[in-house]
């Protein structure tokens, strides 16, 4: 129990450590008074000879383990100090800590939930889908296949653990006015069981929902239960009016389950009546496979292979002429190859970031060491130990790794927060939840804070060595220490702004590019659109008079609603130019086929986008209500099949129709109408022929509205949906919103989300080379204040020494931006696929880059040039 | 040269406080003389260093310490080596003596 005693009773302890020492002095003034030295004299020997009095007591109270604390805090107080006195210091370094580590982070956590683990599916490793490619076009035939292919497929059980399809399904569930969309999927019995997660609430499909004649249930994805009916627990076992059938909601699934991108999954079992959706009445289904362990994918491949030859005679239409099966690994499919690609090259430069983050740091403790060489020889020399400035050191750096370290956390989080938000939809997989890595983190951290430990303790080192006199001597001159350090730290600062010159470069592609995107003309006006997805019960809605039924009351509704200027019926949404066909045109010949692209739409279509015609007219009300095979056409196809001789009254065939489930039995087409080119491959694509044909002509293919609002379209949404459930309350909206939100969901979303990520880079690149010129620069001027210091004295002005530093960094800046712009030009043809309407060697970007690269080098390198000038020659000298 | 001696001492200064406290128990000042008078003042350092290693040693239970009276009936601080100490001293002159043998030997050989 000594210890206890011990710390109970300090005053105790610090009387007796006083006697002790005191006893001693006594002792020696004592034995040289009895050599007959006088008591003054014999006292000032003694006090001499036992040396500091205060210090010894310090150094025995620090024997004492119970000071320990007192003695942590007092270090951690002068550490603190040390870093208020020199703030500019202490935020800079705090700073590039926490960039790296936070970048590096929220890049890599990104990248890896992406790519790496985008599911939360069992043994997502072996999970496959099957893909049937065209070898002539070198492509993707389909990817989806009919149920007789699934059930054969099924069977090839030595390929495969198990194999699941799903059945997309739009579903109406009638709730009055409320009548809501919702994207079902139908799945295959076992899919549940198959990707093995547990659901959230209540409980996933039973092998008992497959059978025939078990009461209708379904599952709920977590999202769609949070959003669209505000995450109501109640809800369970309570029954929805699903497509008219009555089905009990059985659960809630995982937050991240979210297989074929469904708001619900119903049962199918094999046995269930087919239900006719799709537009040429056939059901396609998507199909997953676990493969087994030790089965390539080009082993399943050639198995299937034999089972697709034998299909392609009875689906011949299914089959292009030379084909082959493709088994492809999940993750594969999960982020398009460029986006992958793009992630890859990001998760490189991350690890490049941190390095230089904390290369940064170091140069940062260098310069600070270097400057404080004479402090740590004083310090040593009125008796400080080693075992101090270590001591002391180490408190310095905890602190600065500690903040560098929380603001590094927060910098990550922050990172991983906004990239998650500006992430589109549909570049990564919807089961994707990014979110921070943690061992990414820690990794950082730790790489980060060695940093600091590592060039925090460098100064005590150099004290360590011995060199008292040295150092004392040396410190201010501009030879001493490790100057073979100069060149790795010039060489990191190079490296630094070619870095950083290369981002900026493509960053500045990627905006020029993105600016050009949204000055693409399109031809057609999408302000003040409104638009929706109209999905029409099939069975009810089979042919165009069962159409017009439903579209002509509706129109006419909508068009005397206040606030409406036009609404029509349309087959797709622009800049998205409809249904492709093979197309003839009367008394022309030619060998090759002939394109086009054919919509089939209301009267009002190019009223609502303001297309402007050019010759004849567009159709009437009558012609649509009567299906008159009568056409519009665009200048593309009046150009490019008519070649120059006017088309008014000719005669055009749309041979895709005469195959649809509601044929039209002579597809031709009579043009009456050719209206400007306008958008209809998306922004990028060149434009395509395009006819515009009445929409009563055929009862197949999707159906949607465009509605021309004098107002802000989106606020009418809720009154052409309540329009649409009071002409059938059996129809609701599919994916209502703007024209213009659409324009940009599909078209810009992509290239801004590039935009932002390369941004980010490029200003996270830009900082850390400003602080890397910065901090090398600070370090070498640190090291020539007396030079500086003695030029002032001999008459150099401020603006000599200025220049002189400038000069200095001038030529590091300028080094790195010519290697940074030559791998730019080289790098910038990987890129060449993500721009758009500007040159992979855009002079203006190139111009702009160096010279913002120059003057933010050149302000970094004047704020020591500044502090150089501001040193007191005399201060300078007296350094000697 | 001053940097080099006490370095050297560091090390073997806690050595040679357990030998002067081997003999019996004795207090700060009487370990000061008594190592100054055998090294015939080689080790000149500040008398007073030797206190945080006296603490130190009986911070590591090496050394216990008791408070009495000296001859002239004054009180102070007496240190005898404990159990361990001993043991510690042992083993560190056992290391000591064949370092020096091992030293003795090159330089009568390397010659």
């Amino acid at each position: 129990m000594r210890w206890l005693r011990r710390f109970t009773q300090r005053a105790l302890l610090e009387k007796r450590l006083e006697s002790e020492l005191q006893f001693h002095i006594e002792q020696s003034t004592e034995s040289y008074i009895a050599q007959g030295i006088p008591p003054a004299e014999a006292r000032r020997r003694a006090v001499l000879e036992f040396g500091g009095v205060e210090r010894f007591k310090e150094e025995c109270r620090e024997t004492h383990w119970e000071n320990q604390w007192d003695i942590v805090v007092r270090d951690f107080r002068f550490a603190l100090g040390c870093l208020r006195k020199d703030r500019r210091f202490a935020f800079v370094a705090i700073f590039a800590l926490a960039l790296g580590i936070g970048a590096s982070t929220a890049i890599f956590s990104v990248v890896d939930n992406a790519l790496f683990e985008p599911f939360a599916y069992k043994d997502s490793r072996h999970l496959v889908t099957l893909h049937l490619r065209d070898l002539d076009q070198a492509n993707d035939w389909r990817g989806l296949f009919l149920y007789d292919e699934f059930q054969e497929f099924q069977k090839q059980n030595d390929l495969f653990d198990s194999m699941v399809a799903n059945l997309p399904e739009d579903v109406v569930y009638s709730a009055g006015e409320n009548s809501l969309l919702l994207f079902g999927n139908y799945v295959t019995p076992g899919t549940f069981e198959f990707y093995g997660v547990a659901p959230y609430l209540g409980r996933s499909l039973a092998p008992a929902d497959y059978e025939a004649g078990a009461p209708p249930v379904f599952v709920m994805r977590y999202k769609a239960w949070i959003n669209k009916f505000g995450a109501d627990p109640s809800l369970l076992g309570k029954t929805f009016r699903l497509n008219g059938v009555s089905r009990t909601l059985v659960g809630i699934e995982a937050p991240r389950f979210a297989w074929g991108g469904a708001e619900l999954w119903m049962p199918r079992g094999p046995k269930e009546p087919k239900i006719i959706r799709s537009f040429d009445g056939r059901q396609y289904w998507g199909v997953v496979a676990r493969i087994r362990p030790g089965v390539s994918t080009q082993q399943a491949a050639a198995s299937l292979n034999i089972i697709a030859q034998r299909f392609s005679k009875i689906y011949p239409k299914d089959y292009p002429a030379h084909f082959s099966m493709e088994v492809a690994s999940f993750a594969h499919i999960v982020v398009p190859p460029r986006f992958r690609r793009a992630l890859y090259v990001f998760s490189a430069a991350v690890g490049l970031l941190l390095l230089i983050g904390c290369a940064n740091v170091a140069n940062l403790l260098l310069a600070r060491a270097t400057t404080r060489e004479r402090e740590f020889a004083v310090r040593s020399a009125l008796g400080a130990s080693r075992f101090h400035l270590i001591r002391q050191l180490l408190a310095e750096s905890f602190l600065l790794a500690f903040a560098g370290g929380i603001l590094g956390i927060f910098f990550a989080w922050a990172g991983v927060k906004t990239i998650a938000a500006v992430l589109p939809d549909f570049t990564i997989a919807s089961e994707t939840v990014i979110e921070m890595n943690g061992a990414v983190l820690v990794f950082a951290l730790v790489v980060g804070i060695c940093t600091v430990f590592l060039f925090g303790l460098a100064p005590s080192l150099k004290a360590s060595r011995g060199n008292l006199e040295e150092s004392l001597r040396d410190t201010g001159k501009g030879l001493s220490g490790v100057q073979g350090g100069a060149g790795a730290r010039n060489i990191v600062v190079v490296a630094e702004v070619a870095l950083c010159v290369t981002l900026l470069f493509t960053a500045s592609l990627f905006v020029r590019s993105f600016v050009a995107l949204q000055r693409v003309p399109l031809g057609l006006h999408t302000d003040h659109v409104l638009t929706a997805r109209l999905p029409l019960p099939p069975e009810r809605y089979k042919t165009g008079a069962q159409l017009n039924a439903f579209f002509r009351p509706l129109l006419t509704r909508l068009k005397s609603m206040p606030g409406i200027a036009y609404a029509a019926e349309s087959s797709t949404l622009p800049p998205y130019g409809g249904i492709r066909s093979e197309v003839q045109v009367s008394g022309q010949s030619h060998t090759e086929k002939w394109y086009g692209l054919f919509q089939l739409c209301s009267e009002d279509y190019i009223p609502v986008l303001r297309i402007p015609v050019l010759e004849g007219r567009t159709f009437t009300e009558t012609e649509v209500n009567d299906a008159r095979q009568v056409a519009v056409i665009n200048q593309t196809f009046q150009r490019r099949y008519f070649d120059k001789k006017p088309s008014i009254g000719e005669k055009i065939r749309l041979n895709e129709l005469k195959d649809f489930p509601d044929a039209v039995k002579d597809p031709w087409f009579e043009v009456i109408g050719v209206v400007a080119d306008a958008r209809n491959r998306g922004l990028q694509e060149p434009i395509d022929p395009e006819v515009w044909v009445p929409y009563t002509v055929t009862g197949s293919a999707m159906r949607g509205i465009l509605v021309r609002t004098t107002n802000d379209p989106a606020a009418m949404a809720k009154t052409v949906a309540r329009e649409i459930w009071a002409t059938d309350p059996s129809v609701a909206m599919a994916e209502p919103g703007t024209l213009d939100h659409f324009l940009d969901l599909f078209t810009f979303a992509q290239p801004r989300f590039a935009l932002w990520i390369v941004g980010m880079f490029a200003c996270m690149g830009l900082l850390l080379a400003t602080i890397g010129v910065y901090s090398v620069m600070a370090y070498n001027t640190a090291r020539r204040t007396h030079e500086f210091g003695l030029r002032v004295a001999l008459g150099a002005a401020a603006r000599d020494v200025v220049k002189m530093v400038l000069g200095q960094g001038l030529r590091l800046l300028t080094l790195g931006l010519v290697i940074g712009l030559v791998s730019s030009l080289a790098l910038s043809r990987l890129i060449t696929s993500e721009l758009w309407g500007v040159s992979p060697h855009d002079p203006l970007a190139l111009v702009g880059v160096a010279a913002l690269l120059l003057l933010i080098g050149l302000l970094a390198c004047w704020v020591p040039a500044r502090r150089a000038t501001r040193v007191d020659p005399m201060t300078a000298l007296r350094y000697e | 040269m001053a940097q080099e001696k006490s370095e050297f001492l560091k090390g073997t200064l806690d050595m040679l406080i357990l030998k002067v406290v081997a003999a019996g128990p004795i207090h700060g000042y009487a370990i000061s003389q008594r190592i100054q008078q055998v090294s015939k003042d080689f080790f000149q350092v500040p008398q007073g260093s030797l206190y945080p290693a006296l603490h130190r040693l009986e911070e590591r239970d090496w050394l216990e310490a008791e408070w009495r009276d000296t001859a002239t009936g004054r009180e102070a601080k007496f240190y005898k080596l404990t159990r361990k100490g001993r043991t510690q001293l042992e083993s560190e002159v056992l290391h000591w003596e064949k370092l020096t043998d091992a030293v003795a030997l090159i330089l009568r050989t390397a010659e």
